[in-house]
Order: C-alpha cells, then structure tokens, then sequence
C-alpha cells in the first residue's frame, strides 16, 4: 500500500490529535487557536512546496495538482478562520475552545479526501466527515436563540440532501453495479431513467451544499444566525468542495451521458445570479446581505462550470481565491461590528470609517473585490469568468450576469455609503481585536497584491485545469 | 539600478499612502513622512543620475505585463536614459526644495497633511510619467499628475474662486488629453503596440513610410501638449491655477508638469523627426503663445498671474525648440527655466507671507528693506529669465533663438527675440514696483516681514542653481549638456551658439541686447517715471485696454463654448435626464425591489415550506431532462 498522496491528509489527522491532546492539558483559546494557525499554515505551505501527487488505494484516491490547488484553498481558509475565530472563542466558547477547533480540523479534513476521493462510497463518507461538524459549529452559540436555530436548519437541510444524495449514488451504483468513477464513466452512457434520476439527485444534493436557486434557502437564516467566524468558513470552504465535486463529476463521472447538463447548469446558473442578486438589495443586515450576495457569486461560479472548459475550470478556481479572501475578510468585519455594536445592522455601521478609518478601509476593498471594481482581485475573477464563458458560447448570460454586476453595486456600495458617508451616532473608536486584525490585513493585502498582479494565481490555475483535463 | 529605480518611483507614493490614510497619526508632523519619501527620490535620483553617466543608452525593465487583453499587452514597464535622468534630476530637486519651503508656508493650514499627502502623489504620478516606457503609462501619469494639479490647485475648496480655478483647469485639460487618447488610439492601431522603442524601432527601420498616419498621431499628441503645457489656445486654465498655494505653483505650474508637453514631444522624437511641417506648426504655436502670453504680462497687476504668463511664454519658448528639432535645446530651457521660475514663484510666496496674502504689486513698494534675502533671490531668478549672462536663462534661451535663426526660420526668431526684451520688461516693471520705490500702502508696509530661514534656504539653493545651472551649456565643439543627452536626443542639432565662438557672437549680443533694453527701459519707467506708464497706457488706448482685457479670450470662450453648451445641457438634463432616463431608472429601481419584496414574502422562514420549493426545484428540472426522449 502506498501512503504516500495520503500524507496531508495524515499530517492533519495529527494535527487533530494534537489539538485534541493539548486541550486536555490546557485550555487557553490562544494556546488552542495558535497550534491550529501554526499547524495549517505549515501544511499549507508543505502542500504548496512540497506536494504529494500520487495515487492510492486501487486509484480511488488520487492527488494531483487539481486536488492540491483546492486544498490549498480549503488550508488558506481553515487558516484565516482559525484566527478569526480566537476573540469569538475566548469570549463566547469558554470551556470548548479544543472541540471548536478539532470540529474545524475535521471538517477540513473532509474536504481534503472529498475533492481527492474517486470512488462512491469514499466520497459519500469524506462528504458527511466535512458537513456533520459544520451542523455542529453552526450551533455553537448555546445561548443564542439564532445559533441555535442556524444549527437545526443546517442541520435538517443538510441531511436532507445528504439523504438525496446517497440516494442518487445508490441508483447510480445500482444502474452500472460499480463505484468506482472510472468505472462509471465508462457504463454511463445512454440516459436511462435510472442514471437520469440518479444524476438530478446528485445535483440536487450537491445544489444543496454549493447554494444554488432553488436549493439556496437555508443560507441566508443559517448565515444570520451562526456566528460569523464560522459563516466566514461555511461560505466558503464547502462551497469550493462542492465546486470541485461538480467539476469531478460532470467531467468525469457523467462525461459520456448522453444529457443536457450544460444546460441545466446554465439555467440554473442564470437564475441563481438573479435572485441572489434581487434579494440582496432589500436586506438591512450584513450577513443576510452577503448571504444573498454569496448567492449571487454561485451563479456567475456556475456559469464557468457550464463552459466546462479548461479556461473555464482554471478562472473558477482563480475566482475562488478571490472569494475566500474577500468573503472571509468581510464576514470577519461583521464579526467586529458585531462584538462592537451587537448588531450587524447596516444602520450600525454608520460612520465606520471615521470612528476606524483602516477598518473602514479594509471593508471598502473587500466590498470592492465583491462588486469587481478594478484593480482588486475581483475584478479579474468576474471578467475571466465571464470572458471564459463568452467563449464557450454563453454570450447571452454574460450579458445578464454583466448587468446583474451593475445590479450588485448598488447594494455593495450601499454598504460602503453606511460605512464611509452617514454620520456615526457616537464617536466611540471601533475595537478590533488583534487575531481578526491580521486576518483583514492578510486578506486585504492579499485582494490588492492579485489585483495588481493576477498571473500568480491565474497561471498556475491554467496549467492545473490543462493539465486536469487532459488527465480525465 | 532596479531596486534604488524603483524606491526613487515608490517612495512618494509610500509617502502619499502613509499621510493619506495614516495622516492622523502624524498631524502636525505631516511633513516628516513626506520629506523622507522626497528625500528619498532625490538620493535615488542623484545616484540614477551616477549611473547614466556611466550607461548612456539607459535601461528598460520590464516589472510585469499590466495590462494583457487580446492584441493589446502593455507592460508596467520602467524606461531610464538620459532624458529620463534629467527630468528625474529636476522633478527630484524642485520639489525636494518645495517640500522644505511648505513646511514654513503651510504651516498653520487645517489642511496641512492633505496637503503632503497630495504634493507626494504628485511626484509619484511625475516621476511615472517620466520614467514610463510605453503610452499608456506614461498616460497613467499624465492624468494623474493633471488630477494632482486639480486636487492642489482646489486645495482651499471653500473659496469659490479656487475650486472653480481647478475645475477648469481639469476641464480644458480633458480637451487636450482627448486629442492625446486619440493619438495612442492612432499609434496602437498602426503599430500594434505602445512601447515606446519599439514603436522607434518600426519607425525609423522605415524612413518616410509612416508619415501620413504620422502626421496625425503627433498631431493628436501635441493637441494633449497643448492643454497640459498651457500653449495657446488652452493656456487659460494656467493663470487660474495660481488660486492654488504659491509653492504648489512652483513646482506644478511652473518646473514641473506643465512641462510634460515639451517632455512628451522630445521622448516621442523620432515620430515628430518624420513630419517636418508638425514640428513648424509647433514651433509657430509656440512663438505665437510666447508672445501674445509676454504681452498680457505686461499689464497684468497680480504678481503671480504675472509668472504664470511667464510661465506660458517660457513653454512656448520650449515648443519652439522641440518644434524645429532642436530637443536638447528644448530640454535645456526646461531645465534651466525649472529652477528659476520655481525660485520666481517661491520669492513671491515668500512676499505673499509678508504682506498677509497681498498679490497687487500697486500696493507694495519699497519691500527690499524688508525682506533682502526675498529680494535678492526674486532679482537673480528675474536677471536668469531675462536672459543675462552667465546666468542659466541666458544660455538656454539663446540656444532656443539660435535654432530658430539657423534653421532660417527667421519670423519665429523674431518674434522669440521681441519676446526676450518683453520678457524683461514685464519682470523688472515686477520687481521694481514691488522691491524699490516708495511704499504705496504703509501698513502694508509695516507689517511686511522676511520669511523663516525654511523658506529662505530652499530659495538661496535655487538662486544658487539659477545662476550656474547654465554652465553645463559651455564646452568645446558641443556643450556639456548636448554630449550628455546626445545618446538619447541624437545629434541631429544646431550648434548653440556658446560653442560656436565667432559666428554665434552676433547673435549673443543681440539676444542679451533685448534683455537690457528691457531692463533698461522698466527702470525708466517704473523707477523714474518718464515715459509714464500712466500717460502711455491712455495714449494706448484700444492696445491697452485690449491687454488689460487679456484679449478677452476667457470671455470668448464663455459666449462661443461654455455658454451654449451649458444650455444644451440643462436641455438636456431637464428633457432627457428627468424625464426619460430618470424615469426608466426609478421605474426599473422600483420594481426591482418589488420583485425582491414578492420574492422575501415567498421565502419565509418555514423549513416546511423550504423543502416545498426544493421538491418543486427539483421537478422542473427532472421534467427538463426527460422531456427529450
């Protein structure tokens, strides 16, 4: 048996136990947020100096630099979130600090086999090792009504579609009588019934974990209610997995069903960019607001899937880069008027700017990089999208997704106009604790160093989805 | 060379950044960071400086490709030889010195760290526009610095007068800078690229195959030359912009980016090199506006409109040279004329001090008492501009006159020529009504005091480069100035005259000859009082009033432009802006948020009704894939 592809995905097994370990002995959040941020941060960088490529386990499970481009993202995420969480911890989860973090590190745990495993059963379990924590860590909050309720939604959607989603595995399996994905990529060919049934619920399962119209309901409650560190993480992280599961999926596994699943997708693509956009506008709080807004950037994600070529593939992951920094940084910036004003009220944020002007100038990137405004890294994100999707023949809903652009500045700047030109109700300096501190200023760094210089990620990027493509 | 290229580029915007965002943290110290940042770009530029003695083609580098859509792949690429060193040298110098002088000028301003936080971005946008190797980003510049100016020109925002100043001289930029886009638009659509060597290379690989389309691109970039270095007829921003504080007219309106045109057409030689008659249309424009700018100068009352008609006149000067090929000579005006006129223009923020803000030299007089160290600086910098050896003006100026002369265009030398004497007509008529003479208003007088040594010092170091600068334009055979620019420049030029001993001497005397008389005949007239101003000015009559009215340029464009235009556009706004497109905003803005109410209202918080939608979902999308078959 060759372990060696498996190796991050142990060293993080390690770093649970560690954790697990070091909070019997102690249970001081800092000591328990620093070895968590230490530990990732090293396997993040290992990943990306030191990649284990490889395949194992009679080839259902593969590393490759697809695989290891996607947990670079999860580890950048579970990094900045680990540190986002500390101050929210230390005041809030006394006592259970050590499971919080294990629950992070299992769940990123998940994502790491989800996107490397090639084969039913070993997806369908990594897929539940990511999503069960997560109903957990919704509900963290004991005595917040909202969390509480955030964690019960997750967590009856969630196995509602983890429910539709063995199913459709199972008809699957039961049409081709295999697991394996090479296996099934070979029988699925000829849309029957059975593998068509299989395939919507699929979909629906996987629509369910990626946010999309019509299955995107539980976000903007459980976004509401959960605390925002971990809505930071939930938006993201799981989002890319799913991305990646699609992209596995329908280039691999449905690669020869005879389906109009470009179709679906761009259908579906198109009205989830609608009503995530639609929506936004009405909202008066914050994490409601980038719910919608998060809505909003599934659909325009979905657009590249529906392209599905190389150039497609490489700016969706590109894009999630630009994502995770600017959605992370600014769920964190909720986070920090939440421990200030006790809301995340838009009304709240009035005069941001002038009681903390680096805060204020932190959000305004990150709304900035949402909204694709040049030269922050959204920007580039959208256009490449959309440029990949204009040549793989969507010019139609690039054009919609173009115009909804314009639709989602109003409500992005609407924040920006709370933030920097109403006047504050009191002169009070903003508070941020240094842990998230660093987070915004990593992220911020982070959105205007690839704005100006999006070829760091959007090379690589094209040699991975190059060289994924060639290898399915 | 890279890493010292790229702080003598960044450190100003490092400085921009810090007081921008920062600013609270330094108040009144404001001008630490910014100094250092300055500093910085002049230790930089000083060893750059060093290193293109050594190197004389220069050296590009390539940071990263900026901008790269289809055809179009624009570097964010650095090009520094030895044109790009002088300017570095100059943009570097003056406003090292200004950032010293503002901290005794500014220094009870509530705008005091805006003020530094905008001085730095402007030389950070300067140096850009310098050191850009290709169009486009020299373009970035160009507007940057144009916003700079606006910003600064603006600064006292409350005072009606000096927001509308920066609004126009933003505005008649934008005409100008339209003619520039089209030029790059016209250069990249021949030449599928905007670097700019390799556009020289194409260029000159193909003597004469280009000029038609030539003709037109330099067209187009001198149009942008035109509006950014104030030459007629969109010179009238620049009077304006003296509403802006006085060291902010020293280093923007006067040494540095009004000379961006002049820099402009000399970088892009090789292009102009190919259309002859462009060039003598530039020459004209420019001896036209050196003239009718020196002869509004004459009359004008306010001491620092005066310089910037100077300044107009000086430009025009430059054009005249760059214009008939003569680029080293164009660029050793500009240099030369950076340090005096931004010593004029300090001097007489340093008299703007002492008097409380007065401008009106009718009411000064008698000043030299008061303040020696302003006096003596302001006389030698006037002495330099009029052109009298060995100051600096004197050399570059008569290298101007002698192109002019030996190219045979003997009209333009002419009037360049009545320039010269003008010029020190209207700057001793300046000084002798401000400095000698009796005191008109005593209390003015009384209060007048010398400025702080941190003003003073800055101006004695330019009044000690005014004077000897112009050395660099002796030597044998060729002058110093001309050898070292001629690896970038080319040798294509003139001899000036200093070099060229018995044949130039004719010249030289006439030339310095127009300066004394011009002298000359102000102390007569302004000192003595005989021919009186007064009287002539009544004998003048029409001519007079004609000057006093600035030949009422500003009010033409207000009936034939501004007026019209206005019109249309309230038409317009009231007609199609109200009613059509507000209309069809609101209308869309309003059922847009309908939509997203209809749409909150079908989502309540019910799990039940959740799993519904998702079932519903689900269907349709089923139905969608069977209904093939």
């Amino acid at each position: 048996m060759n372990f060696a592809p498996l190796t991050l995905e142990l060293l993080l097994a390690g770093l649970i136990l560690i954790v697990f370990v070091v909070d019997l002995v102690s249970k001081n959040p800092k000591v328990l947020a620093g070895i968590t941020f230490v530990g990732l941060t090293i396997l993040f960088f290992l990943n990306l100096l030191h990649p284990w490529y490889g395949t194992t386990f009679q080839g259902t499970f593969v590393s490759n630099s697809f695989t290891g481009f996607l947990k670079g993202v999860f580890l950048l995420a579970g990094i900045l979130v680990s540190l986002g969480s500390l101050s929210t911890a230390e005041e809030q989860y006394r006592g259970r600090v050590g499971e919080y973090y294990i629950l992070l590190l299992f769940s990123l745990l998940g994502m790491l086999f989800v996107v490397s495993a090639r084969d039913l059963v070993l997806f369908f379990v990594a897929f539940e090792l990511m999503s069960i924590p997560l109903y957990i860590l919704a509900a963290y909050q004991k005595d917040s009504e909202a969390s509480i309720e955030a964690g019960l939604k997750l967590f009856i959607f969630g196995t509602f579609s983890s429910a539709i989603l063995v199913m459709g595995l199972a008809l699957l399996y039961g049409t081709t009588g295999s697991t394996r994905f090479d296996v099934l990529a070979q029988t699925l060919t000829e849309g029957e019934a059975l593998s068509v049934l299989g395939f919507l619920l699929f979909l629906t399962g996987i629509g369910f974990k990626v946010a999309m119209v019509p299955f995107h309901m539980w976000v903007p409650d459980t976004y509401a209610g959960a605390p925002a560190p971990f809505v930071a993480f939930l938006s993201v992280a799981p989002k890319a997995a799913g991305f990646a599961i699609l992209f596995i999926f329908f280039l691999q596994v449905f690669a020869n069903l005879a389906l109009p699943w470009k179709l679906v997708i761009a259908f579906l693509s198109g009205i989830t960019m609608i009503l995530g956009n639609l929506l936004a506008i009405p909202q008066t709080h914050l994490k409601r607001l980038l719910g919608y807004s998060g809505i909003a950037h599934i659909g325009y994600m979905l657009l590249g899937v529906a392209a599905g070529t190389d150039l497609a593939i490489a700016m969706v992951l590109f894009y999630f880069v630009a994502y995770v920094l600017a959605n992370i940084g600014a769920f964190l910036f909720a986070e920090t008027a939440i421990q200030n004003e006790g809301t995340d009220q838009l009304s709240a944020l009035h005069g941001y700017a002038q009681r903390n002007p680096l805060l204020g100038l932190y959000m305004l990137i990150f709304l900035l990089s949402l909204g694709g405004i040049p030269f922050v890294v959204g920007f580039w994100a959208k256009l490449y999208v959309f440029l990949a999707a204009l040549k793989a023949g969507y010019g139609l809903l690039v054009f919609l997704a173009a115009v909804l652009t314009v639709v989602a500045l109003y409500y992005y700047l609407n924040v920006a106009r709370q933030i920097y030109i109403e006047k504050p109700a009191s002169n009070d300096p903003v508070r941020v604790p240094a842990s998230i501190h660093f987070v915004l200023l990593i992220s911020t760094l982070g959105t205007v160093l690839l704005g100006l210089y999006p070829k760091l990620i959007v090379g690589p990027a094209l040699e991975i989805a190059r060289a994924f493509v060639a290898g399915l | 060379m890279k890493g010292i290229l790229l702080m003598t580029l960044f450190a100003p915007l490092a400085g921009a950044i810090l007081n921008g965002f920062l600013g609270t943290w330094f108040r009144k110290k404001a001008h630490f960071p910014a100094i250092v940042a300055v500093g910085l770009s002049f230790l930089g530029s000083l060893v750059l400086f060093q290193w293109s003695l050594q190197h004389p083609l220069g050296q590009e580098w390539i940071l990263y490709t900026w901008v790269p859509v289809a055809d179009l792949r624009v570097p964010f690429g650095l090009l520094f030889d030895r044109l790009a060193a002088i300017m570095l040298l100059v943009v570097t110098t003056v406003s090292f010195l200004v950032h010293i002088y503002s901290i005794g000028y500014m220094a009870d301003d509530p705008g005091y760290r805006r003020y530094f936080a905008y001085l730095n971005l402007f030389v950070f946008s300067m140096l850009l526009l310098v050191l850009a190797n290709n169009f486009l980003l020299l373009f970035v510049g160009w507007e940057a610095v144009g916003l700079c100016s606006y910003l600064l020109i603006g600064f006292w925002y409350e005072k009606k007068t000096a927001s509308d100043a920066g609004k126009k001289a933003f505005i008649v930029n934008r005409i100008g800078d339209a003619g520039f886009l089209l030029g790059i638009f016209t250069l990249f659509a021949t030449f599928g690229t905007l670097e700019y060597t390799r556009i020289f290379e194409i260029v000159q690989s193909n003597p004469g195959y280009f000029s038609g389309v030539l003709a037109a691109a330099t067209l187009f970039l001198f149009m942008g030359a035109v509006g950014k270095s104030a030459q007629f007829p969109l010179y009238v921003w620049l009077p304006d912009a003296m509403e802006g504080p006085t060291p902010v007219s020293a280093l923007i309106h006067a040494a540095t980016m009004v000379t961006a045109g002049v820099y402009m057409v000399a970088r892009s030689h090789p292009l102009f090199q190919e259309v002859p008659q462009i060039g003598t249309l530039v020459a004209s424009i420019g001896a036209f506006t050196a003239i009718f700018a020196a002869s509004i100068a004459l009359v004008t009352d306010d001491i620092k409109r005066v310089l910037a008609y100077s300044t107009i006149s000086q430009l025009g000067y430059m054009f005249v040279a760059v214009g008939l090929g003569a680029y080293t000579a164009g660029i050793f005006h500009l240099f030369t004329h950076a340090f005096f006129k931004g010593l004029l223009f300090l001097a007489a923020g340093s008299v703007m001090h002492a008097t409380g803000g007065e401008l009106n030299m009718h009411k000064m007089g008698g000043l030299w008492k008061k303040m020696p160290h302003t006096g003596w600086t302001f006389v030698i910098g006037a002495l330099a501009l009029s052109g009298i050896p060995p100051l600096a003006g004197f050399f570059s100026k008569d290298e101007i006159l002698a192109s002019a002369f030996r190219t045979g265009h003997t009209l333009i030398w002419g009037v360049a020529w009545a320039t010269a004497f003008l010029t020190a007509l209207y700057m001793f008529r300046l000084i002798f009504k401000v400095f000698f003479g009796n005191p008109r208003d005593p209390a003015l007088y009384e209060h007048a005091h010398e400025s702080p040594p941190v003003m003073t010092v800055p101006m004695w170091i330019l009044a000690v480069l005014s004077v000897t600068v112009g050395w660099l334009g002796l030597g044998e055979e060729s002058s110093l100035f001309h050898r070292f620019l001629a690896p970038t420049l080319g040798h294509l030029e003139i001899v000036p005259p200093m070099v060229e001993k018995e044949a130039g001497l004719g010249l030289i005397l006439l030339s310095v000859a127009a300066g004394l008389a011009g002298i000359w005949l102000a102390y007569q007239m302004f000192l003595k009082g005989s021919p009186n101003p007064t009287a002539l000015a009544q004998r003048a009559g029409f001519f007079y009033r004609l000057l006093k009215g600035k030949y009422y340029v500003d009010e033409l464009y207000q009936t034939v432009i501004v007026t019209p235009i206005r019109g249309l556009a309230v038409l317009t706004f009231r007609l199609v802006d109200r009613i059509l497109i507000d209309g069809t905003v609101n209308l869309t803005g309003k059922s847009l948020a309908a939509t997203g109410n209809v749409i909150r209202k079908g989502s309540s918080a019910r799990t039940r009704t959740y799993l519904f939608w998702v079932l519903l979902g689900a269907h349709v999308l089923l139905w969608f894939l069977l209904k093939g078959r």
